[in-house]
């Protein structure tokens, strides 16, 4: 103690400089030198983004194969029909002449829909009757669902309005004052952000951010635990390279991480969505300021709980599937808002939780910054306990090594 | 020679048994984690649907109507009025605060002007950035505009002296008759958890057939666990993945019990398919494991391996986006995962209630998957014998 205070500041600072650099090299080498970490760090994060943006990149379904059961036959229900084959998300089958027919053809997976006229359709349009037509849709997946109900309803919405007004007409209602009163208070439904309603537009930029947290997770995971098990007496950090100081060990690796994630993260969440057009209506400094305390978080977080891992490979084991769990916590697929107070709690403990609606607010949503305070402030929060959980952590590890090593100093 | 095999297996698993105990890893990714995930996601989704999802309303007019069609919102199940605003900024800004999934903007004179037949536009702004929030808050409003509308016209037409038999036939002459096949309730939580649960199964199957092997190669103990198996590679493998096959099948029958026993997620078939279909994914799914520890018998890179492609898994099942809208190859792609055949089944058996023969296809597809192991057996053999790979 007496001979640091002895040292000028500037040689100090100095000295510690140097040590913090050492600190980032080494840690650089160490991840270079890892196939198992370059391929967590480098190649995931390059690699999962293209990938699965790929695989959602038709945003809706196109053309899917409906088949129509027309027991009426008239000039009405084939106009119908056609309507619905003339939209983009569906695509009309035909010829086939009862509902047992079609569902052989649904049990098959030849269609995932079937349209039903009933027989008195025609009968009843021209007798000013209430008609009937059934839709019976797939559900094993939510899009068929969506779409298929969707494009039917438009077209038999469409078709009801002239209806409408003819019947009018015929009641002696007729000009302005029928077509005013076919539609008395017209609504008009404004989709805002995801004018598309576009599935990847909807669901990727929260993989995006978890892309981000997992892999830089599971990779600091890697690290720590080959550190542990490769290392004599178990202990996180090599004693050759921090001399002492955690606070420089913590920093230097800290940076390590956080100059590579930010370059991944320029790739990840400004180039991705433009390359695939997702939307990405956010100010480049707001995503900009954002990253900085959401990758701080993140990569404090990871530090802390990577101390326990005993082996290379238990982070990964035991880790990998709370990329699901994490992805439901985010509230972006189930609604924030109905999402209980327990777990809503509980996503708290994660950074990706807040970085993803932040994210998603201001690249989706236009927000800026003001409007993120609450995640913004939450992701500082969370730099500054587990940065001190870090280092509460790293002081456990290093005095177990440092006890160990004298114990065995002795013998 | 079958009762060496016999021992060889038992000798193996014994082994095997001592080794679980060992170390805490074993019993927290069998047990504990799909205990977590099972607790996790069902209280998660316990409502089935998002309920009374906030919403807000711009009321300009703050008329008689205005007032009534924001007393009708609240009976939808979908959006609760939480706030009311002064301006479409401000609605906007809570939007991008994400306060608000929705709101409604009632234009000054609205009254007026519905009452003079000028016909005053109604519009409601939804969030689609939450697609699931927003497309169900947009069929409730989009039924309540139509509601109020067509309860003006009745109106109308009755004053107007038109037969009451006639009015419906007017307002509405095409009423659409949705059926949702299988799911009559279209609980989000069927559509997601039965891809989800056995999603986790199939990852932490791959996780525990990939360490209890890679370990041995790692810690240099192969050729020990061969002594044990009378150096046959099935022994050795059999009796070491068997406590596995079963603790995991177990896990995946009780998952099965909770979806369509305590959920009452649609099950339109005998249950005893999802059991033999879950039983097949685990082994199937083992079988997957085994390859991958197989190309190479280093426990770091088996492990990435099983990882990755647990979690493109739960993409491939296609339950969340159709794989037949996916590019083009993304179809044969997914058939190497034995999860996309085990999520026909479910289709098939389960929610659509069809005969057994439409899915025959896809047990005999989890079946064939048992042979891959065959395919490194000499590898991993030769391998254990020699122990000439890396064991970082």
């Amino acid at each position: 103690m007496n001979i640091l205070q002895k040292i000028p500041l500037f040689k100090k600072t100095i000295s510690i400089l140097k040590d913090t650099w050492n600190v980032i090299m080494n840690e650089f080498q160490t991840m270079f030198k890892d196939r198992g970490v370059v391929i967590m760090l480098v190649l995931a994060p390059l690699a999962y983004p293209v990938l699965y943006c790929s695989l959602y990149k038709n945003e809706t379904l196109i053309d899917v194969p409906v088949a129509a059961v027309d027991c009426s036959r008239s000039q009405e229900s084939r106009e119908l029909l056609r309507h619905m084959d003339a939209t983009q998300n569906i695509r009309i089958i035909g010829g086939f002449s009862s509902l047992a027919e079609a569902k052989q053809a649904y049990n098959e997976k030849k269609v995932h829909g079937v349209v039903y006229i009933p027989a008195d359709f025609n009968k009843r349009l021209n007798s000013g009757e209430q008609t009937t037509v059934s839709i019976y849709a797939d559900i094993s997946s939510f899009m068929y669902y969506r779409i298929i109900n969707q494009a039917c309803s438009n077209c038999i919405l469409a078709m009801s309005n002239q209806i409408q007004v003819n019947r009018l007409n015929s009641n002696g209602i007729t000009g302005e004052t029928a077509t005013i009163l076919s539609n008395p208070i017209p609504y008009e439904g404004t989709i805002l952000y995801n004018e598309g309603a576009g599935f990847a537009s909807f669901l990727m930029p929260a993989i995006l951010i978890l892309i981000l947290f997992q892999t830089l997770f599971l990779g600091i995971g890697i690290i720590a635990g080959t550190s542990r098990g490769e290392n004599r007496f178990h202990v996180l950090v090599s004693s050759a390279v921090h001399r002492g100081g955690i606070f420089r060990v913590i920093i230097g690796k800290s940076t390590c991480y956080f100059l590579m994630y930010a370059s991944w993260s320029f790739f990840i969440l400004m180039l991705i969505p433009r390359a695939f057009n997702l939307p990405h209506i956010g100010i480049p400094f707001d995503i900009l300021m954002l990253l900085i305390p959401f990758l701080l978080a993140s990569i404090f977080f990871s530090m802390t709980v990577s101390v326990f891992l005993p082996h290379r490979e238990t982070g990964m084991i035991v880790f990998m599937f709370m990329s699901l769990i994490l992805l439901f916590l985010s509230g972006v697929s189930w609604p924030q808002s109905n999402i209980n107070g327990f777990w809503e709690a509980f996503a708290w403990i994660f950074p990706s939780t807040s970085g993803v609606q932040a994210y998603i607010k201001i690249n989706t949503m236009g927000a800026d910054l003001q409007h993120i305070s609450f995640e913004y402030i939450s992701l500082w929060i969370q730099t500054a306990i587990y940065f001190a959980t870090t280092y509460w952590a790293y002081n456990w590890q290093i005095k177990k090594g440092r006890n160990k090593s004298n114990k065995s100093a002795k013998i | 020679m079958f009762n060496n095999l016999y021992t060889a297996i038992k000798q193996t698993l014994s082994r095997e048994l001592k080794r679980m105990t060992s170390r805490p890893i074993y019993f927290i990714c069998t047990v504990l984690i799909m205990a977590f995930s099972y607790v996790f996601f069902l209280t998660f989704f316990n409502e089935g649907q998002p309920n009374k999802m906030p919403v807000g309303v711009v009321d300009l007019d703050n008329s008689a109507i205005s007032r009534q069609f924001t007393r009708n919102l609240r009976v939808m199940q979908h959006c609760e009025i939480v706030m009311h605003l002064n301006s479409h900024k401000e609605a906007r800004e809570e939007m991008q605060r994400g306060n608000i999934y929705a709101f409604v903007e009632i234009k000054k004179n609205f009254e007026k002007e519905a009452v003079s037949n000028k016909r005053p536009f109604m519009t409601f702004y939804v969030n689609d950035g939450y697609l699931i929030a927003g497309s169900l808050i947009s069929k409730d409003l989009t039924y309540m505009s139509a509601a109020t509308s067509i309860g003006m016209q009745q109106k109308i037409l009755r004053a107007k002296g038109v037969e009451e038999n006639r009015i419906m036939g007017i307002v509405q002459p095409i009423v659409l008759d949705t059926h949702l096949i299988g799911n009559p309730w279209a609980n989000y939580g069927t559509y997601l958890l039965n891809v989800i649960l056995p999603g986790i199964l199939q990852l932490m199957v791959l996780m525990m057939t990939v360490f209890p092997i890679g370990v041995e190669y790692k810690e240099r103990t192969t050729r020990e666990w061969l002594r044990n198996s009378d150096n046959s590679m099935f022994a050795a493998l059999t009796g070491k993945l068997l406590p596995y096959t079963i603790i995991f099948t177990i896990i995946g029958i009780i998952g099965n019990m909770l979806l369509y026993r305590y959920m009452h997620y649609p099950l339109n078939s005998s249950i005893g398919w999802m059991f033999l279909a879950t039983f097949l994914l685990v082994l199937s799914t083992q079988a997957i494991g085994i390859i991958f520890i197989g190309i190479t018998p280093v426990l770091r890179d088996g492990v990435t391996f099983a990882g990755l492609f647990g979690m493109l898994g739960v993409t491939f099942a296609g339950s969340t986006f159709p794989i037949e809208q996916m590019p083009v190859g993304t179809r044969i792609f997914s058939s190497f995962f034995p999860i996309h055949h085990y999520f026909n089944i479910y289709v098939n058996q389960a929610l659509n209630g069809i005969g057994a023969q439409y899915s025959y296809l896809s047990f005999i597809a989890l079946l064939s998957f048992t042979l891959l192991p065959l395919l490194v057996f000499y590898r991993l053999k030769k391998a254990a014998i020699k122990q000439n790979f890396p064991i970082k």
